[in-house]
């Protein structure tokens, strides 16, 4: 569906953020790229978005390939046309806009506008609280009820594809298991495909069938979730488990930050 | 007596405020969905006013003809200057954008000059002169139908911007166009359409002042009073453009007819009329920086 073949891309012409990945995204899949602040995770779906000119970022080599078709070049209202939407860092709701014009706006690449009615109460069955507030300002919504309007916004399309960008930031751990959880139904109920990129690996790993490991704009690992649920490194790295299985002390996670430097 | 007099007043106030409204409403929608401050919105109203005063004094076209001429004309013309030149700064600082707007202004009249001269002309109106009586009161019909086109047209924007897809799509572009364009907005067309707006009201504008006084290339001035009118409303929406004109053009109509006349010691109080607009928008602004309706940012948990 989804296919990302060494894609390097610069800031500015100099910065070089990624530096040649590839990541495969299969139908009705949940598929995670898991990394530390920095490692390139937003740069990859901007990159695959086209958000480019505005961030001053170009595709240097590589190619970003759906379903058949290359899309390096595109524009971004051109790669939603192709299914893909995108879940944006941050949220970036419209905070001035209600609710309701929030999510008009997301089913704004809608070919058929009769289907809004429908994708909208589809929505509402996974985030009823949306559905009270329709004519609030979404700017007044808590961090949390923005995540999920951030998700509304995109799943209204019907999209194909969903790229998300750490729904977790920010959010209290309780409110994150419940994002995640709806998260997962929109992929077991609705065989929505979704890249998931995610800091908080721990919650990522939980509900993707696969994920990759970027750091410094490298893919440096792979695998099935269960795979790297089971990996040594990671369960040092980024689930911050000790080889007993309980949580590792704050030092020696600084110590395995230390050696994790020198591996890359 | 006195009561009919204030009327008159307001009536008049109204009418030019309407104006002033119009012209600030572009500004307000060009500014919010692109970031560019235009300094030409008041040749724009001057180039719509002598479109329409072609069309109708010297082709002798039937005068709603004139007028559908002129706002389309107006408002292609708007989008031709995003295409053109727009379309390529934005995200420019805004000094730089300011300039250009400046520099189109001079441009857009000379140009107006080069054609139609800079003599002062006035347009062959079905409403030029003639008035409604209501008892005591005699009301301009040309002043009357700026009024009520003026508010069947904000009452159109309103429901534009409220219910329609590409109205709420242009008000999440002027929010956040990068976001926008994630959800497949086109955020190049926006911007036209923004441009597009812009220019016609401008248009509409022109004509109607065109209407209750003359044709000539120094009616641009115009905008200024609109720009003062807008940031007098806050920048923010098109409400407080509105409201921001109607102010400005009240206030004036009532500093016009208390001081013209006036005179002390070689002092026209007169004059003070056309300050009158520059004179509260200080004051407001000296008071609240973000004008009447503005704020700062929509408040954020
Ligand atoms: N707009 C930008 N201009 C220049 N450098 C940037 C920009 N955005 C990100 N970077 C750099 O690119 C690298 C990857 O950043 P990013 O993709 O945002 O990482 P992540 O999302 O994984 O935290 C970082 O080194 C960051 O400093
Ligand atoms: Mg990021």
């Amino acid at each position: 569906m989804l296919k990302v073949t060494n894609l390097e891309t610069t800031y500015n012409d100099i910065i070089l953020a990624l530096k040649g990945i590839s990541i495969e995204v299969s139908p009705e899949k949940i598929v995670a790229i898991l990394g530390a602040n920095g490692a390139g995770k937003t740069t990859t779906i901007n990159a695959i978005s086209g958000i480019r000119k505005t961030i001053n970022l170009e595709v240097e080599d590589g190619t970003i390939e759906f379903d058949g078709e290359i899309l390096n070049d595109k524009e971004p209202y051109e790669i939603v046309t192709r299914g893909i939407l995108q879940v944006p860092e941050g949220r970036r709701i419209f905070a001035e806009l209600t609710i309701a014009e929030n999510l008009m706006i997301g089913a704004y690449s809608l070919q058929n506008r009769g289907h809004f009615q429908t994708n909208k109460e589809m929505v509402f069955n996974y985030f009823p609280i949306l559905s009270e507030r329709t004519r609030q300002l979404a700017g007044y919504l808590s961090g949390g009820e923005q995540q999920m309007l951030a998700i509304a916004r995109a799943l209204v399309a019907n999209p194909k594809l969903i790229m998300m960008d750490e729904p977790s930031l920010g959010l209290a751990p309780m409110i994150v298991q419940e994002i995640f959880e709806i998260i997962r139904r929109i992929n077991h109920e609705r065989d929505m495909t979704i890249l998931l990129v995610e800091q908080n690996a721990h919650m990522a790993l939980a509900i993707a069938h696969y994920g990759y490991i970027l750091e410094n704009g490298r893919v440096v690992m792979e695998g099935s979730s269960k795979k790297l649920r089971q990996d040594k490194d990671i369960r040092e790295f980024y689930l911050g488990l000790s080889e007993s299985g309980g949580r590792k002390s704050f030092r020696e996670v600084k110590h395995y930050k230390r050696r994790k430097r020198w591996l890359s | 007596m006195i009561m009919e007099k204030i009327i008159d007043i307001i009536f008049s106030g109204l009418s030019m405020g309407a104006i002033y409204a119009l012209v600030a409403l572009g500004f307000v929608l060009i500014f919010k969905s692109t970031g560019i401050l235009n300094f030409a919105q008041g040749e724009l109203c001057m180039v719509g006013a002598f479109i329409c005063y072609y069309f109708a004094t010297l082709l002798n076209v039937p005068y709603l003809i004139s007028i559908l001429m002129a706002i389309a004309l107006g408002a292609m013309l708007g989008a031709l200057i995003d295409v053109l030149i727009f379309r390529r700064l934005v995200g420019e600082p805004i000094y730089a954008t300011i300039m250009v707007t400046i520099g189109l202004a001079s441009i857009l009249v000379a140009l107006t000059g080069l054609i139609w001269g800079h003599d002062t002309y006035s347009i062959r109106s079905p409403f030029i002169g003639k008035t409604i009586v209501a008892g005591k009161m005699v009301f301009a019909q040309a002043s009357l139908a700026t009024i009520v086109v003026s508010i069947v047209l904000f009452i159109l924007f309103i429901v534009f911007f409220n219910r329609s897809l590409l109205g709420v799509a242009l008000k999440g572009t002027a929010e956040d166009s990068d976001t926008a364009g994630l959800m497949g907005i086109n955020v190049k067309k926006m911007h036209m359409l923004a441009w597009t707006i812009g220019a016609l009201v401008a248009g509409v504008a022109g004509i109607f002042l065109a209407e209750q006084s003359f044709v000539h290339t120094g009616m641009s001035h115009t905008g200024i009073k609109a720009m003062s009118a807008a940031i007098l409303g806050g920048m923010e929406s098109l409400g407080g453009a509105i409201i921001g004109g109607i102010i400005v053009g009240v206030v004036e109509s009532f500093a016009a007819s208390y001081l013209s006349g006036l005179e002390m010691g070689g002092f026209h109080f007169g004059d003070i009329k056309d300050v009158a607009a520059f004179a509260i928008m200080i004051l407001v602004l000296m008071i609240r920086p973000h004008g009447i309706f503005g704020k700062k940012e929509v408040e954020r948990v």
